[in-house]
């Protein structure tokens, strides 16, 4: 191959390859670039939602308060068990 | 050197330009994103150190309510029966076949209110004989959609038929459950109708006292009644009123 047609063709092919590597690199930026904005959203969602779940702790008290109408309800159903008579 | 190669020099710095450009605004970005990450991370943690505890108590209050709830379904079994279900679908239409599987049971679920008006259930399952059970679950319906009362009436055996009512219930026939009090001074009127106290007299005999043994003395004869008007036949009052003698 003449040496002259081997250079000119290396100069389309690096023609050619310069557009195709900046739209890529263009896309890699722009995907990296849309990350920060979420990550600030969910940085402000989480905050919130770490303090909303601060009421959790009350599930105890509720835990408690559930104990104590289950048993309450069941010295109910015992009563009724007396009360009535059986089918 | 030869135009080809200036060209080729060329469009290899353009690359390495283009490369170093956009790479190094890439690698901003993911700084950025780092940054962000630490920020969030925190957050993340503390949302799962709260939320760490919840299952165990949501189990906790899951098996109360379950015992609960199974505690009050065996004593639905055991007053209401066979009509268990029937009771609980007339209630929460679909939930009486959900129901008979968590007791155990299997069969048609006959939703009850479409069977009896609610107070018959009621009073049924209050222990009045249970008229529930005077028919089978799948017989025809026992209550008659047009006279609907009637029929619930006969279930139950009533002295006089089914249309009898009982009597009103005496309330305050003994004195200590009398609605009223007890007057002072029975017999005696100490005000007149106009409101003035009246003066204490000589207290009235309670009966006129007959004293059996004495016999009346003769006296002359009272004079005779006239005859009492001959049944059936209407008699003028004219003449005979006081005014009028």
């Amino acid at each position: 191959m003449d040496p002259d047609i081997a250079l000119w063709l290396m100069v389309i092919i690096l023609a050619v390859v310069i557009p195709i590597l900046v739209a890529l690199l263009k896309g890699v930026l722009k995907a990296a670039s849309s990350i920060p904005p979420r990550i600030d959203a969910i940085a402000g969602v989480a905050a919130a939602a770490s303090k909303d779940l601060d009421a959790v702790v009350v599930l105890l008290t509720t835990q408690n308060y559930i104990s104590q109408i289950t048993g309450s309800v069941l010295n109910y159903g015992g009563s009724l068990n007396v009360a009535l008579p059986d089918y | 050197m030869k135009i080809q190669v200036a060209i080729i020099i060329l469009e290899v710095v353009l690359i390495i330009l283009a490369l170093a450009v956009y790479l190094v605004a890439t690698i901003v970005q993911l700084f950025k994103i780092n940054a962000g990450l630490n920020v969030v991370l925190p957050a993340v943690g503390e949302i799962v150190a709260k939320t760490a505890p919840v299952n165990g108590v949501l189990d906790a209050i899951n098996k109360n309510l379950v015992t609960a709830r199974d505690a009050l379904e065996g004593l639905h079994v055991k007053k209401a029966g066979a009509d268990a279900a029937g009771l609980v679908e007339s209630l929460f239409p679909g939930e009486g076949a959900n129901f008979l599987r968590r007791v155990g049971r299997s069969g048609k679920v006959v939703n009850v209110g479409t069977v009896y008006t609610r107070g018959v259930g009621i009073l049924a399952s209050l222990g009045r004989g249970a008229p529930i059970g005077a028919a089978h679950t799948k017989g025809p319906a026992v209550r008659d959609p047009k006279y609907s009362t009637t029929a619930a009436s006969m279930l139950y055996p009533r002295p006089g038929g089914a249309r009898a009512r009982p009597k009103s219930p005496v309330v305050g026939r003994e004195s200590a459950h009398s609605p009223y009090e007890a007057a002072l001074t029975p017999g005696e009127r100490p005000r007149d109708p106009t409101g003035h106290p009246v003066a204490p007299g000589p207290t009235p005999s309670t009966a006129p006292h007959i004293d059996v043994q004495k016999q009346p003395e003769p006296g002359p004869p009272a004079p005779a009644e006239p005859p009492p008007p001959a049944p059936g036949r209407i008699t003028s009052a004219k003449g005979t009123r006081p005014w009028e003698r």
